[in-house]
């Protein structure tokens, strides 16, 4: 059963200057032409921002509406173990436009231990009402456990699809199986029920009360997408990747190929239909991952990486440790969004017919991020989407960990930040570092405004007046409305010129410009190693 | 006079000698910035001149030389909202001991918080501060030795404005202590030697462990103040009919954390040069280098009658040019006397 619990309509005037509720972005989605809505969790609060892009390039926003979720509601749509979690379906925050339920997020609450850990049902962005932005939490009944060995997170909703013929949100939910929501009636009248697969009769059943169930035959949900034109449902499960056979049909057939992998999640789109699918096993004591693809809903083959000369690359993804967070598909290019646990390294690969598209990169010449200009700040890319740009084109929108987001508009060749910045002052007159305390391994951005191109000297003194950091000497940086400052260059990472943390304490930044003009701005390290 | 001349550019060939040490990462900028605008005015030294104030921190020895008590105090403001300032009281034990304390504060009463997402949740004021308690003995009526405990307290004042993090906003060092000597060679020339922040480590190196957070949610980090050799130099003479006095010291700072670091590199060696003389009766206009920053200041002397006793009074105006910053600090008063 699910209950309505909350409703909130809130419609929040922001300074000018901020576009999102945070710039900690986790995921982002197409909600009408023109229009990407954002959920967002900073350290105040979190919710949804509503951007409304106008024609032309580079993207211009029009407006952006807020709701925010205050500070003493006990729930959310992105838990804390985001991007700590070892399993690669919990690493994600699944956001689908779903008819008349809005747009959908998972919802957690907080556990014994005071995290959001506690799968609670799913939220429901309805989009602007009465001159706001509303969403209703829809709260899940209390989940039952196959078996009692699984944690709370193991009954996450790790993917949404929905049936827009007939009104049906479908939802991953891991062990707890497979839930439909049909909204087709209305909200008065949602019809819900639970469905497990089983294995053995390779057909879903639905959940009954008092039924019988072994877990060895009833694998997890991890993830689902559907097929619209055959309205056909993908399930990724621990055992396989499973199709259903027929329309509407409960029997389901097991992908060859993929029929004893731990597949974490499956996606489809993109014209052709392509399916891009994960899967995640521990095999020899380590976690090995692997991208697959079918072109043809068939047949599935591992994701080819090439170099630069064309030459295959074997045990690329594997490699590397990545998941999938998120894929978004621009006609024949898919955008895969992935990160390794942490978020030490995250960026988009990009797929063509013939693989992994790689670039000339010192590195990782399959991963697109900060050096390849999809960001602009070296942040944590979180998930990737496609959305209708205002000339009816696909777009797409980068989440990130703490610079909003970044959005394209010709297919992932240009990259252009939205994101929070408060007002500074013109010609150096008032220099913001962003944040202005930063702990060990923090960096703080200097941003400053110039009337007119100049050559910038940036500097770090201490409290008495000693250089400790000359941060760029005779830098070219350009005029802007807003902020001159390059997010690549102008930080401080709490360190002198020989690389040694200094001591904790206030710090004093001094910004110059070949015009005669000087500004200061204040940062406070709390110390490093 | 050719001896003073060649010691002059002996010390300032020390400023910045070493290139590889970045000194302003370190801990002790309090200590490093001096204490009270008489000797401020005059670069900086002060711990060669018995008058220098407050004894505690300029060299423990001094305060054997205290003949009443004497105090003093300071109060500056420094471009880019730094406050400062240092209180000072100190005075004989019998007839060759002498006992002082100090506390030295510095600030910025305008700090912006700012968060992740680019708001500003509030202003904070952090302070730093440096305590002094000493002791001297005057081993003949020419020299003398003294020992200081020192002690640091910070305060960043930032915690209020994070709910999610058990943010620690005080810091407090061990207890460090500091040795000095000073020497009247004769009616001219006085010579000092004092080494700072010595600790009862092992290595005798002030260092400690800052505990950021109360839930380990962030990193802890550590503070080390180097430990420093003073060596000062004065010479008190007459010129045109008034006093006069040049001043000079050498400063190493050991930016290593072992007992005694040999490399170049583990070490920053500045000097402080100042001078001073008596423009009119008990009126004195100073000037001099600290380092990379140049210095000027006024003196003026003068007793007030309190009933049948006559309180001696100093009052003293610098102000700083710190040249590497290109900031002007026309902003530094101080008052110090003796109770008779």
């Amino acid at each position: 059963m699910f209950r309505i619990v909350l409703f909130f309509c809130v419609s929040y005037l922001f300074a000018a200057g901020e576009l999102l509720v945070s710039n900690y972005s986790f995921a982002a989605t197409s909600f009408g032409k023109g229009k990407v809505l954002v959920f967002s969790r900073g350290d105040a609060n979190g919710g949804f921002s509503l951007l409304e892009f106008g024609t032309g390039a580079p993207l211009r926003i029009l407006s952006s509406e807020f709701s925010i979720f205050e500070n003493d509601v006990e729930y959310t749509a992105v838990h804390d173990g985001i991007l700590s979690d070892t399993k690669a379906e919990l690493r994600r925050v699944p956001f689908v436009k779903a008819g008349k339920l809005g747009s959908v997020l998972p919802m957690y609450e907080l556990d014994s231990t005071g995290l959001f850990r506690k799968p609670a049902g799913f939220i429901s962005m309805r989009g602007v009402e009465e001159g706001g932005l509303s969403y209703i939490p829809l709260e899940l009944p209390r989940i039952s456990y196959l078996d009692t060995s699984f944690s709370l997170m193991d009954n996450a909703l790790s993917a949404f699809a929905y049936d827009s013929l007939s009104n049906v949100l479908w939802s991953a939910m891991g062990t707890s199986g497979l839930l439909r929501y049909d909204v087709s009636k209305g909200f008065g009248n949602v019809q819900e029920k639970t469905l497990v697969l089983n294995k053995k009769e390779q057909r879903l059943d639905t959940l009954t009360y008092g039924m019988e169930l072994k877990f060895s035959n009833t694998p997890s949900i991890l993830g689902l997408a559907l097929q619209p034109e055959k309205n056909v449902l993908w399930l990724a499960t621990s055992t396989g990747l499973w199709v259903q056979e027929e329309t509407q049909s409960a029997k389901l057939k097991l992908i060859s190929g993929l029929e004893k992998s731990r597949v974490t999640g499956v996606w489809l789109g993109g014209t052709p239909t392509q399916i891009i699918a994960e899967t995640s096993e521990y095999k020899s004591g380590h976690l090995e991952n692997k991208l697959w693809r079918s072109l043809d809903g068939k047949n599935f083959a591992e994701v080819v990486f090439r170099d630069t000369t064309g030459k295959k690359i074997k045990g690329v993804y594997d490699g590397t440790d990545y998941s999938v967070s998120d894929v978004a598909f621009v006609g024949k290019q898919v955008f895969v969004a992935v990160r390794t646990v942490g978020g030490a390294e995250s960026g988009l690969l990009k797929l063509d017919s013939l693989g992994a598209i790689p670039w000339e990169a010192e590195e990782n010449q399959w991963l697109y991020g900060f050096e390849a200009g999809v960001v602009d700040r070296n942040t944590i890319i979180l998930s990737v989407n496609d959305w209708l740009l205002p000339n009816g084109g696909t777009g797409l929108a980068v989440t990130t960990y703490g610079n909003g987001i970044s959005v394209s508009a010709d297919s992932g060749k240009t990259w252009q930040p939205v994101l929070n910045q408060a007002a500074v002052g013109k010609n150096l007159s008032s220099i913001r570092m962003v944040p202005s305390v930063i702990a060990a391994d923090g960096e703080s951005l200097i941003a400053y405004n110039l009337s007119k191109e100049s050559k910038v000297t940036i500097e770090i003194f201490s409290y008495d007046m000693r250089k400790v950091r000359t941060i760029v000497k005779d830098a070219l940086r350009p005029a802007s409305a807003g902020r001159s400052t390059n997010a690549a260059e102008d930080l401080w990472d709490g360190r002198d010129d020989m690389g040694r943390a200094v001591t904790m304490g206030i710090y004093y930044v001094r910004v110059k410009d070949n015009h005669g003009h000087v500004g200061w701005g204040k940062v406070m390290t709390l110390g490093g190693r | 006079m050719q001896k003073i001349i060649l010691l002059v550019l002996l010390l300032l060939s020390f400023v910045q000698a070493s290139k590889e040490a970045r000194l302003g990462g370190f801990d002790g900028f309090v200590e490093r910035m001096g204490a009270s605008t008489r000797e401020l005015g005059r670069g900086n030294t002060g711990s060669a001149d018995t008058l220098a104030m407050p004894g505690a921190y300029w060299n423990p020895a001094l305060l054997a030389f205290r003949k009443n008590i004497a105090y003093s105090l300071h109060a500056e403001k420094r471009d880019l909202d730094r406050a400062g300032g240092s209180l000072g009281i100190e005075g004989k034990i019998g007839s060759r001991m002498g006992i002082g304390a100090a506390v030295l504060y510095r600030g910025d009463w305008d700090f912006e918080v700012i968060d992740e997402d680019d708001k500003t949740l509030g202003n904070a004021a952090p302070f730093f501060s440096m305590m002094y308690l000493g002791f001297s003995y005057r081993l003949t009526r020419r020299d003398a030795l003294g020992i200081s405990l020192s002690m640091s307290y910070d305060n960043l004042g930032i915690s209020k404005y994070y709910d999610d993090i058990d943010v620690e906003d005080g810091y407090r060092s061990p207890l460090t202590f500091n040795i000095g000597f000073i020497r009247q060679l004769n009616a001219k020339w006085s010579f000092s030697v004092v080494v700072r922040n010595l600790s009862f480590d092992e290595n005798l190196t002030a260092r400690w462990t800052k505990t950021t957070s109360g839930d380990n949610s962030l990193e802890s980090t550590e503070g080390v103040r180097p430990k420093t050799l003073q060596v000062g130099l004065g010479y008190r003479s007459v010129l045109f009919g008034r006093s006069a006095a040049l001043w000079l010291e050498a400063l190493d700072y050991q930016l290593s954390e072992v007992f005694l670091a040999f490399d170049p590199d583990a070490h920053y060696w500045t000097a402080r040069l100042g001078a001073e003389y008596e423009v009119i009766p008990k009126g004195m206009l100073r000037v001099g280098i600290d380092g990379e920053n140049f210095t000027a200041g006024l003196g003026y002397a003068f007793d007030i009658r309190i009933g049948k006793k006559k309180w001696p009074f100093e009052v003293n105006y610098a102000l700083v040019y710190e040249s590497e910053a290109d900031l002007w600090n026309p902003l530094s008063f101080a008052l110090r006397g003796y109770i008779p």
